[in-house]
């Protein structure tokens, strides 16, 4: 089979912006917003389900602590590509660090949300009011440092690329700033491997003060280490997926050497992980925990199923080369590695004897809402700028409308915004 | 391309010559804090509560004592006639509750609760600002609003779940026991304390409370539960103590071992971000691989620019 030449992000171009999905998005956004308007006026109590024995819902385990592995993109296809030579895979590199960026801006604003005293957090900038022993404290800091300053730097140069475009003008400067940015590049990648790491083990870590309310089958010494690893699986999982979907979207061809190449890093790190966590379990005495007839180890068989057929399915899908295959073997890598990460903290986590807490309709709506918004802003800026991998004949496709569409009327050449549609 | 070892080490050595110099600063001004390998002891001037259930007659005058002396709204949501909390809760910072026997014949117990003033407690190691902080001199575990942020895991740390959320409205608190610090600023002993009809519950200096609980002990042997003062080393000791006659687990009162809570599950982080060796080391060690390889990637990209005429992305 013959190979396309890649090697190159292009716009989706060609199609309009305001969609009836994006709408859709938009909406369920703005519905989120309104709600968190009522829960700030009327406190979390009447907004959420949580209560005293469920401290914490979805707010933080899903959207923050869940969604962040998912949004671990950047962090290991970066190390991937950039630590270990994957050279093929740094194509992918500006979908996997938009999606990361969407993933942690949005799981800190969801934090935001969920926190009750949020005027407060201005103590993070005062370091002599840390209280280092804190798990979440690391996270807290860790975790704004990174989005705001290695992942959105990583995220600055597909902006420029738009703007040297966009305002020949400024060509000069904006040269100059790259240059001056792509100098600091080496420390800014490297921060933004160190960074994560950090705070996606320390989410383990936040639940080990949890203690023996957390069941044996998930509390370990080696949480962190287990949960920064299924940031790693699931930060490719989300890639290929986001590939793939926008593949199927928006009707572009896929690189299938690319895909695999992730789909096969996915697989060896699964199953170092299952077995890692198969030797934790041995050695602390409790893998009779995943034979008693009880929730948790239906929850514990269910998280080792959805992983080890995703292992299996990706695995033919990578000798048979086939995306929907891919596809699935990735969703199944998504749901098992995310309900891994949701467990400690809310389906394995028993409070006490009668505890009970289930998101309210309110508290849905919100998380939902974050969501839609950063899938919406995924959705508008692979629309405008050059995020999504393409075969070269796309980008020169693409700059054959630009030109004829300049010729046309006579004027600078715009990139994106839709005005493609009614290019020829 | 061959990864050369010499080129490798002098990058790793920069690199870390650079990190450290701001590492070192921060370093030597966080890392004491997080170097705390030692079990933790009470303070010389620790005060708590001895609470004997065996004297105990479920009365809950300090119930209501500790309602009015803290200023709370008396919990009336379950029977607005009487004031009948079911839990501690963001109104009710002390309860008495009443053990019941599985089997008919074995005998019945009360149990107080409020916080324990633990020695090293898991509250103030989760929380991330000190909202939540341990008195120097008296052990007293105090909430302060104005370094709260409202995270709320000191719920989930707490391995006796008393810190309590103020669920409603936009300026929510934390809620728990604060042995009546004000009523101890005036000369008073704690509100619950000071109405208590039987002394089943008393106040005084720890180490007093805990001689007292043994000479109860010694006075009457076999009359207690595993001959235990409770609190004298559970979960690295704490300042409420408690004798009963009946299983402390039935009351409440989980079998943690002798390490604290964050001694126990939080030691190896500690030992990874102590003085920030591993993070520094581990950062230097990227800069170092990751600025060959970005060097090799960007030669990479100029000869393809000048082939294709395109501008390289990164």
């Amino acid at each position: 089979m013959k190979r396309e030449a890649w090697e190159r992000d292009v716009p989706v171009f060609d199609v309009p912006i305001w969609t009836r999905p994006f709408m859709a998005l938009c909406g369920l956004g703005a519905l989120g917003m309104l709600l968190v308007v009522y829960r700030e006026i009327v406190g979390l109590g009447p907004a959420s389900g949580m209560n005293d024995a469920y401290a914490w819902g979805i707010w933080k385990t899903f959207n923050t602590m869940v969604l962040t592995g998912l949004g671990s993109g950047g962090f290991a296809v970066g190390i991937a590509a950039w630590l270990f030579k994957r050279n093929n895979l740094h194509v992918v590199m500006r979908t996997a660090l938009l999606t990361s960026l969407l993933a942690y801006l949005f799981g800190l604003a969801m934090l935001g949300v969920d926190v009750g005293r949020p005027w407060n957090f201005y103590w993070i900038a005062f370091p002599w009011h840390w209280n280092l022993h804190s798990p979440l404290l690391e996270v807290a800091v860790c975790m704004s440092v990174y989005a705001t300053i290695p992942l959105l730097l990583e995220n600055v140069p597909a902006g420029l690329e738009y703007a040297f475009e966009q305002w020949p003008r400024y060509q000069a400067p904006l040269k100059k700033v790259e240059k001056f940015l792509m100098a600091g590049y080496p420390w800014i990648i490297s921060l933004a491997y160190v960074l994560p790491a950090m705070h996606q083990s320390s989410l383990g870590a936040l639940m080990l003060l949890g203690g023996t309310r957390v069941s044996p089958l998930w509390q370990t010494p080696f949480l962190p280490l287990l949960y920064v690893w299924a940031a790693a699986f699931l930060g490719f999982a989300c890639v290929s997926l986001t590939l793939l979907f926008a593949g199927l979207m928006w009707n572009r061809p896929f690189d299938i050497d690319v895909l695999n190449e992730l789909n096969r890093l996915t697989v060896g790190l699964i199953w170092t992980w299952i077995v890692f966590r198969v030797i934790d379990l041995a050695v602390r005495g409790q893998i009779v925990a995943a034979f008693r007839a009880d929730i948790y180890a239906v929850l514990f068989w269910a998280e080792m199923m959805l992983l080890l057929s995703a292992v299996m399915v990706l695995r033919g899908a990578i000798n048979l080369e086939n995306p929907r295959l891919m596809f699935l073997g990735q969703s199944l890598v998504a749901v098992g590695g995310m309900l891994y990460r949701f467990s400690p903290t809310t389906l394995a986590f028993q409070p006490r004897a009668n505890a009970f807490y289930f998101p309210s309709a309110i508290e849905s709506l919100i998380s939902l809402g974050f969501i839609a918004i950063a899938v919406a802003i995924f959705i508008f800026l692979a629309k405008i700028l050059a995020i999504l991998p393409a075969p070269m004949r796309l980008w020169n496709a693409m700059e054959t409308i630009k030109a004829r569409k300049a010729t046309a009327q006579k004027i600078p050449v715009r990139v994106g915004r839709g005005q493609f549609a009614t290019g020829d | 391309m061959e990864l050369n070892r010499r080129d490798l080490l002098k990058k790793i050595t920069t690199g870390t010559a650079a990190v450290a110099a701001g590492g070192a600063v921060s370093a030597t001004a966080l890392g004491g804090i997080v170097h705390a390998e030692e079990p933790a002891k009470a303070p010389a001037g620790a005060v708590g509560l001895l609470y004997d259930a065996t004297r105990c007659i479920g009365c809950q005058s300090c119930v209501v004592a500790c309602t009015k002396a803290n200023g709370l709204e008396p919990d009336n949501r379950r029977d607005p006639l009487h004031q009948a909390p079911t839990d501690l809760n963001s109104r009710t910072k002390t309860i008495i509750k009443l053990y019941k026997p599985a089997k008919a014949g074995e005998s019945f117990s009360y149990v107080k609760q409020q916080c324990m003033h633990c020695v090293d407690p898991a509250c103030v190691a989760a929380c991330m600002f000190g909202g939540l902080k341990k008195d120097a001199k008296s052990g007293i575990v105090t909430w302060t609003g104005k370094y709260c942020v409202g995270c709320r895991y000191c719920e989930i740390a707490c391995p006796y779940h008393v810190p309590k959320f103020r669920w409603e409205g936009f300026n929510p608190e934390i809620v728990k026991c604060e042995l009546c610090k004000e009523r101890l600023a005036k000369g008073q002993e704690p509100a619950c304390t000071s109405v208590c009809p039987r002394k089943a519950v008393i106040f005084g200096p720890r180490q007093q409370l805990l001689d007292e609980a043994k000479s109860r002990i010694a006075a009457n042997p076999g009359k207690y539960y595993q001959d235990r003062v409770f609190g004298e080393t559970e979960g690295g000791g704490t300042q409420v103590l408690y004798l009963a006659h009946v299983d402390f687990e039935e009351l409440g009162l989980p079998a943690l071992g002798e390490e604290s809570v964050p001694q126990k599950y939080l030691k190896w982080q500690h030992r990874l971000y102590s003085y920030l060796i591993v993070p520094i080391g581990l950062y230097a060690t990227l800069v170092g691989t990751i600025s060959k390889n970005w060097k090799h990637h960007q030669e990479h990209a100029e000869i393809e620019e000048k082939n294709t005429g395109l501008r390289p992305q990164i």
